[in-house]
């Protein structure tokens, strides 16, 4: 494997999206557009009895009013089969928000106008909430028992036991749910920010009884993605494909940011009862963890992936996890970045500190003290692990020898208490199969088509890097093509699996290439690049075609990539467990009076494998570590139980940190190439960036005022 | 979107004139910072925009006569950037750059600004009638009492409503005891700045004592009140959920004289934690006279929320807001000295 670093490189999209050139899905010009607006129920659950539309009629401009009645009945469930396309338009009301009505007409305002004037009639039930609330019903999920932890736990020399909390969170990315859908020609073409194109396609399908070759989705750009725009498909998209089937209009719709806090994905608020045992030398030997989060009443985002991470984070041989989902009356949760080790790690993270405090032991040394080369879980090895690495050089980074181990004891001459606090994280390092096509043109042009999604994390640029570094290609003539169902098979990019696909593949294409040019040179020496030497011999193009799976995937994983299905190795490959990792080291000062915390400076060392491309790969770790930061110290939704709903929908009263909360983040990189995971050498990054710094924080607030705060976020009034 | 008619008349005169010729749902419209975000709410839906805003000689910051006077149509931005208030009125200048961000200061006013409406969650969230609200909808009831009431007022609410008075700059106006000349259908007159807001008692949805087409034109804040002249020993302290772009938690605005370390005025008012912004006379009381410590100021900040009364998730605000006060009483007093 060629174990070379990647030269610095700027993103290839940077300049245009500077310029405002990038041209997301919203921005696809498409002539004799219609515009659509959604009517949410403002009841929580019961039955729309009546849906009266007739003064939406009336408002000029409003070309129709679809209801429940102009959609098929949901389509056929079945258990092992893809899981279930978002509803269309419904009779019945499963939570507040959930759109009964669509308004399309000549103009946006007009859509609004009619929207507000439909008039739906209800009969309301009681409903539950939150996960509190009288009615939630308790549904168990699968446990991860390996060893037995409850006997080591009875017989560790020093155990700890606490519960911490997750609120509910949004992804609130900038960029809003978009959807446009033509209907021409027998075909329906959908230009939608989503992470699955693919996805997309089945789902409209589905839901709408289509055959799914007669559906393209593309989807070139995506103005922020976290998981908001994968999962299980966006609620709008077969609204306005039906639109525009029935109407034989291109409809386009812009969900407003209040609407998608009530039908879009969101962090579930989930709760984590750890108890850790450990020996006299501080050697971990039990873990009990017990997830709840609270979850729609058909929901499936699964809640005993709260252990994926925990169980591999220390070499712990005793471990029994439980899973819960609390069913409630609210849309269902979902994949928001790092979905399930955001709160995890959370409250594992910061049981360890617990731990480390309670048996005196410095929070890094326990850590390195803990490490492994077996994954307990599976017994096969790790193909790669460096996570004592980044400790090391994290607390050579940070100074962290000079810190003072007792609670209160850096405390400035002003009274400003600081904090140092560590933490790490873990996430399963995924792959995904991918075709891909290369062509490259005597007339100076490439054109590259894979599977993946550029939802800002620097895919394209990742693809370039290994494009440009393996031939002699223009770079200003580099076309990649992805997002685009019509363009190369398309999987869902998400899990951190995308550069997974999509780099391991382009290698593969880059040999393949150097290897048909070989060929066709036939030994002659031409001097100049590639396009000038096709010109030379008189070939227009030279074209392959390449296909990559993960270890242990066979042709059936690119069957299921051809058919649109999920089809992800690992982190459990035949033989051995692939795991990314990263600690975070922060410093937090914390006001002597008001107690405002603020976090002057991070650094954070991960262990993603091989970097390919260094410039996205630092940025992915600063955007992780201030959205953990948003997390840990202002991000919750707010829910009323008395009405249900969200509250605090929009970006004023939904606080996410901004650029003045964030000042000085380090990252750093082990670079060192995992061996077995993929022909690259690289392990999945945007995930696990996010994971652990939250802790961090929180541990760090411990060191700096001997206040452990286990819910999130942690506000001004935990510390008065 | 809901049709309205829209005029920009150039004299204040005309104005005042087509408000009264207008039918109700008249409103006056300047930066449109808040009016225009409140109609997409659907909780402001005025029939006619009277837009002031080509209304000449309002614009205007002069600092040069015994009372700083300010063009009710002066952006934001440009208050706060002018020499003497960035200078000598620093209460004035952070109360400004404190609130919304650059973008938004450059589009509001100073006038406008003074008639904000509440950020209330259940004020604003107003669209599907979910919430009931008695500012938007007299006699609906108050979700937030009783409801999540963390932002919510612990000073001067009622058992009709809660809801927090979001602005910065009437709260550092309270301090400076500033008063605002007003123009209307019954003539010119004068207002202090106090007696512009009112409790939000059996009436939440009367929020000032302005009558139907009255314009505020200028704001006055004297100078001859001050020892100095100037009031460097100042300043705006807010706390709030983020280091910007966020309203209060709570905020204190003090303008302190004080001789050889001994306070011979303070004046407080306070941000975030009232239905009007407040002037913590008890706390004012608490100095008078007296050394500045520490554990004076202090003292100072639990004074003004001696009458306090906390909701649900809101008691923090007590400890929050009289610990706000004592810092701004600790910098306005490190200012002075220097």
């Amino acid at each position: 494997m060629n174990t070379a670093s990647f030269p610095d490189r700027a993103r290839v999209d940077a300049r245009d999206k500077v310029l405002g050139a990038t041209v997301y899905p919203g921005d696809v010009p498409v002539a004799r557009i219609l515009h659509a607006m959604t009517v949410p129920s403002r009841i929580a659950k019961g039955t729309l009895t009546a849906l009266d539309t007739s003064a939406a009629m009336r408002v000029p401009g409003v070309v129709r009013v679809l209801t429940p009645d102009d959609f098929p009945s949901p389509a056929p469930v079945s258990e092992d089969g893809p899981p279930p396309p978002p509803p269309t338009l419904e009779w019945r009301i499963a939570y507040r928000g959930q759109p009964i009505a669509l308004v399309v007409a000549e103009t946006l305002e007009a859509a609004i106008e009619g929207a507000e004037a439909v008039r739906p009639s209800y009969a309301p039930e009681p409903f539950a909430a939150l996960i509190d609330s009288e009615d939630s019903e308790r549904d168990p999920g699968e446990d991860v028992v390996f060893g037995n932890a409850e006997v080591a736990l009875s017989s560790a020399a020093t155990t700890v036991e606490a519960t911490y909390v997750s609120p509910t969170q949004h992804h609130n990315p900038i960029e809003l749910l978009v959807t446009t859908a033509v209907w021409e020609d027998g075909r329906l073409t959908i230009y939608e920010c989503t992470q699955s194109s693919a996805g997309t396609r089945g789902a409209t399908a589905r839901a709408l009884r289509l055959d799914p070759a007669i559906v393209d989705v593309k989807s070139a750009y995506i103005g922020g993605g976290f998981g908001q725009k994968g999962g299980i498909g966006q609620r709008q998209t077969a609204l306005v494909a039906q639109a525009a089937m029935l109407l034989g209009r291109p409809v386009k719709i812009v969900m407003p940011r209040g609407q998608i806090f009530h039908l879009a994905t969101y962090r579930p608020h989930s709760r984590h009862h750890v108890r850790l045992g450990a020996d006299a030398n501080g050697k971990m030997t039990a873990a009990v963890y017990d997830a709840e989060q609270e979850q729609s009443r058909h929901g499936f985002f699964p809640c005993a992936e709260y252990h994926e991470s925990t169980c591999r984070l220390y070499g712990i041989e005793n471990y029994r996890g439980t899973a819960a989902d609390i069913r409630i009356d609210r849309q269902p949760p979902g994949w928001m970045r790092a979905p399930h080790p955001q709160a995890a790690c959370f409250a594992f993270e910061s049981a360890v500190d617990e731990l480390a405090h309670k048996l005196g032991r410095d929070p890094v040394t326990l850590r390195l003290a803990n490490d492994s080369r077996i994954d307990h879980r599976t017994g096969n090895p790790y193909s790669s692990r460096f996570v004592n690495e980044c400790l090391e050089e994290g607390a050579r980074r940070f100074g962290w020898s000079r810190r003072t181990p007792e609670p209160g004891s850096m405390t400035a001459s002003d009274g400003t208490q600081i904090g140092w606090g560590v933490a790490c994280g873990a996430y399963p390092s995924m792959m995904v199969p991918a075709i891909a096509t290369l062509r490259i043109g005597a007339d100076g042009s490439t054109r590259y088509a894979v599977s993946g999604h550029e939802m800002g994390q620097g895919i394209r640029t990742a693809i370039a890097a290994v494009l440009l570094e393996g031939l002699e290609i223009d770079p200003d003539r580099l076309e990649i093509v992805i997002g685009d169902t019509t363009a190369a098979p398309q999987h869902i990019t998400a899990g951190s699996w995308g550069t997974a696909g999509a780099i391991p593949a382009t290698a593969k294409a880059v040999a393949r290439m150097r290897e048909a040019m070989r060929e066709l040179l036939a030994g002659r020496e031409i001097a100049g690049n590639l396009h000038r030497q096709l010109s030379t011999v008189r070939r227009p193009f030279l074209q392959i075609e390449v296909s990559e799976v993960g270890p242990g995937q066979g042709p059936e994983a690119l069957q299921a990539l051809r058919r649109g299905a999920y089809a992800v190795a690992g982190p459990e490959y035949p033989n051995f467990t692939t795991m990314s990792y990263i600690a975070h080291f922060v410093e937090v000062h914390i006001e002597p009076r008001t107690r405002r915390v603020r976090v002057p400076r991070v650094v954070s060392i991960a262990d993603c494998g091989r970097v390919i491309s260094p410039r996205t790969a630092a940025s992915q770790v600063r955007g992780g570590v201030v959205w953990a930061l948003s997390a840990a110290l202002r991000e919750a939704t707010e829910i009323d139980p008395r009405y249900g709903g969200y509250l605090n929908n929009d970006l004023a009263d939904y606080v996410v940190a901004v650029n003045a909360d964030i000042r000085e983040i380090d990252v750093g990189f082990i670079d060192r190439p995992d061996p077995l995971a993929n022909s690259t050498g690289l392990k999945g990054l945007g995930e696990v960036a996010m994971v652990g710094a939250s802790p961090a924080i929180a541990n760090a607030i411990f060191h700096a005022t001997g206040k452990r705060l286990r819910e999130l976020p942690i506000r001004i009034e935990h510390l008065l | 979107m809901r049709p309205f008619s829209y005029i920009r008349p150039t004299t204040a005169e005309e104005a005042v004139n087509a408000f009264a010729d207008a039918e109700a749902g008249a409103r006056f419209i300047a930066g449109g910072t808040t009016l225009y975000d409140l109609m997409k709410l659907n909780i402001e839906r005025p029939t006619h925009l009277i837009d002031v805003t080509a209304i000449g000689g309002l614009a205007t910051i002069d600092t040069s006569g015994d009372r700083l006077r300010f063009g009710a149509l002066a952006p934001m931005s440009a208050v706060a950037a002018d020499p003497v208030v960035a200078g000598d009125y620093p209460v004035l200048a952070e109360a400004l750059w404190k609130a919304a961000s650059q973008q938004l200061r450059n589009m509001a006013t100073v006038g406008g600004n003074l008639l904000q409406r509440t950020r209330c969650m259940y004020f604003r969230n107003g669209v599907d009638g979910v919430y009931p609200c008695n500012k938007r909808e007299p006699g609906s009831g108050c979700a937030a009492i009783g409801g999540l009431d963390r932002g919510q007022a612990v000073l001067g609410a009622s058992g009709s409503c809660n809801a927090v008075s979001p602005g910065d700059w009437p709260v550092a106006l309270t301090a400076m005891d500033a008063s605002v000349e007003i123009v209307g259908p019954a003539g010119q007159r004068r207002v202090p700045i106090a007696e512009l807001y009112r409790l939000p008692g059996d009436t939440p949805h009367i929020e000032f004592s302005l009558a139907p087409g009255e314009l505020i034109t200028v704001i006055e804040v004297p100078r001859e009140t001050l020892e100095a002249g100037t009031a460097r020993g100042s300043t705006y302290h807010k706390i709030r959920d983020r280091e910007s772009y966020a309203f209060a938690l709570a905020s204190a605005a003090v303008v302190l004289e004080i001789e050889d370390d001994q306070v011979i005025r303070a004046r407080i008012a306070l941000g975030g934690v009232a239905t009007r912004p407040w002037r913590a006379t008890e706390a004012e009381a608490v100095l008078a006279g007296q050394r500045l410590t520490p554990e004076r100021a202090i003292e100072a900040g639990r004074a003004a929320f001696r009458t306090a009364q906390p909701g649900r998730h809101n008691r923090f605000k007590l400890e929050l807001g009289a610990r706000t006060v004592a810092d701004a009483l600790l910098i306005a007093a490190e200012r002075s000295r220097s």
